[in-house]
């Protein structure tokens, strides 16, 4: 499979997605989901086109119960569309792979081993020295460092996500797929670890794509925002945001975008 | 009448309900030996209430009869099997048959369990199997065992393998079986497949409770090997306490019975050491 690293070692400035003119990284055509249950057939995905393009932020955004996640396990190959198809750089997905790593809600990292050992995971292959430079480098950059040889248990929720983050990029994966991955920690720690998540996006740039049912979370973090609606899980619109990180929360035109996404999200915005 | 039991007794209580209001911590033993001592003396008052005078034809006392050893005489009744080394070799007999039949039972067990775990259809063709086996006390077996294998320690250690056995692959087989789908997914992500996959996720992922079931078999076990060494064998803690009572020793019975306690005490000591190595706490405690 011939395929280029979009990674220059010189970050170069962001480019807009509408102005980006490689091919897309993601491409989904048509896939739908259905689930069989025992006496019906349950609809979770239906007709779901969608493109990504390689280093863009993009947000999956919708209610419990839309079908976000599933979508998202189908194009990081852990489940199979009933009907459709994914490919990522023109090749069809059939099952993980780890240039593409998943980041979960519920972390993912191994309690049985260090932070250090958790980072290393997908650089088994690795001389040792090199391994070392990787984990110490990425320790260093979602800022554990002093906390290698901590245990998972020993560590906060934040910390912990901190690592799956380290460990999925110390593998340079060219898609990070991330499920609900603050949702399980406070509002503080949430607000902090997006500002992290942006710095190491715009540092390394992978393509990433988040799901969440956070609308504030969405507008702070993508570049494009795709909404879905429930049951069946279909795309209801996208919403592209174009605003400049650090966005302003308290702009307009941030407002504007905030009340468009409660309105296809089918709730007022004032309660 | 004697009242030292129950002055001891009101002491000792008294001690635990001041100490239960202490802020401070407490010595680590300081309660459990509390109640040790409330619980001998009640054994002694026990003991005294038990036993009777016995009389000749004409009426006259000839002795008391104790149905139930003091305390003193089970020490007294210990100092000769102290002495000749017997209590030691017969407990030395019986710890190594368990290390013997449990040892086996966790070489074929725990790799059976995983094996079976992981593999649906192995659990489907397996469980069923070992599900009705397992209700079958060990004890049960003792005919078949000294049929087998004689009165020798094989049949004590076939018997401690089959006693083991069944939790350890149980427990085994339900570890891997309640994996957290959310471990098998990353290290499937990151490519880790086959004996790798297995090493570095399935097995330290169900670690935690093979060594709990490792745990409960050795407790069985202990359990079992008494009764398995008053058939089975002519040795051990289990015979000792055969013995004894053939030759109306009942002071040693019980003497056997507290060496058995303490010794299972110890065993379990052990085992829970194995629950503070880095890579299984986070099984057994949130830090």
């Amino acid at each position: 499979m011939a395929e280029t690293n979009p990674k220059a070692p010189a970050a170069p400035a962001r480019v807009p997605h509408q102005a980006r003119t490689a091919k897309s990284k993601v491409e989904v055509r048509g896939v739908t989901k259905l689930f069989q249950r025992k006496s019906d057939t349950l609809e979770v995905l239906r007709g779901i086109d969608l493109s990504v393009e390689s280093g863009e932020f993009l947000c999956l955004l919708g209610p419990s119960g839309c079908g976000k996640s599933t979508l998202l396990s189908i194009i990081g190959g852990f489940e199979q569309p009933t009907s459709g198809s994914v490919a990522i750089d023109g090749v069809e997905v059939q099952r993980p792979d780890p240039r593409r790593i998943f980041v979960f809600q519920e972390y993912g990292i191994f309690p049985w081993a260090s932070v250090w050992d958790n980072v290393g995971l997908g650089l088994r292959e690795r001389p040792k020295e090199e391994q070392a430079h990787i984990i110490r480098r990425y320790v260093d950059l979602v800022g554990l460092t002093g906390f290698e040889k901590a245990y998972p248990a020993e560590i906060s929720g934040g910390m912990k996500q901190r690592v799956a983050l380290a460990r999925a990029l110390a593998v340079s994966p060219d898609i990070i797929f991330m499920d609900e991955p603050l949702g399980a920690l406070d509002s503080l720690t949430r607000l902090q670890m997006r500002g992290e998540l942006l710095r190491i996006w715009q540092q390394e740039q992978p393509t990433i794509l988040f799901v969440t049912h956070d609308v504030d979370e969405a507008l702070q973090l993508g570049e494009r925002i795709v909404v879905m609606s429930p049951r069946p899980g279909r795309i209801a619109e996208i919403v592209p945001v174009d605003l400049d990180h650090p966005r302003d929360l308290g702009t307009a035109a941030y407002g504007r975008l905030k009340n468009r996404l409660y309105e296809l999200l089918g709730v007022g915005h004032a309660v | 009448m004697n009242f030292l039991p129950y002055l001891v007794v009101v002491g000792a209580l008294i001690a635990i309900a001041a100490a239960s209001r202490l802020r401070d911590p407490l010595p680590k033993y300081l309660l459990p030996l509390l109640v040790a001592v409330i619980f001998v003396c009640l054994w002694q008052v026990a003991a005294d209430a038990a036993r009777y005078e016995l009389k000749d034809a004409d009426g006259q006392f000839v002795r008391w009869v104790e149905v139930f050893p003091t305390p003193r005489s089970t020490v007294l009744g210990m100092v000769q099997p102290v002495k000749d080394g017997t209590l030691l070799r017969y407990a030395i007999s019986s710890v190594y048959r368990v290390a013997a039949g449990f040892g086996l039972a966790a070489v074929i067990g725990i790799p059976l369990g995983l094996w079976a775990g992981w593999y649906t259809r192995g659990f489907e063709a397996l469980n069923p199997l070992i599900q009705a086996l397992r209700p079958i006390s060990p004890i049960a077996w003792i005919p078949l065992a000294v049929l087998w294998f004689g009165v020798k320690d094989a049949a004590a250690i076939f018997l401690i393998a089959l006693a083991s056995f069944f939790p350890i692959v149980t427990g085994s087989m339900t570890a891997v079986r309640t994996i957290p789908m959310v471990y098998v997914r990353s290290a499937q992500n990151f490519g880790l497949k086959g004996f790798e996959l297995f090493r570095r996720v399935v097995f330290p992922a169900c670690l935690p409770q093979i060594i709990t079931s490792l745990r409960m078999a050795l407790g069985i076990a202990w359990m079992v090997i008494v009764a398995a060494e008053m058939i089975a064998v002519d040795s051990g803690l289990g015979y000792l306490i055969m013995d004894a009572r053939n030759a109306n020793y009942y002071d040693r019975v019980v003497g056997a019975m507290i060496s058995i306690g303490l010794i299972g005490v110890a065993l379990d000591l052990m085992m829970r050491r194995l629950e503070r190595f880095d890579e299984v706490r986070w099984g057994f405690s949130k830090v």
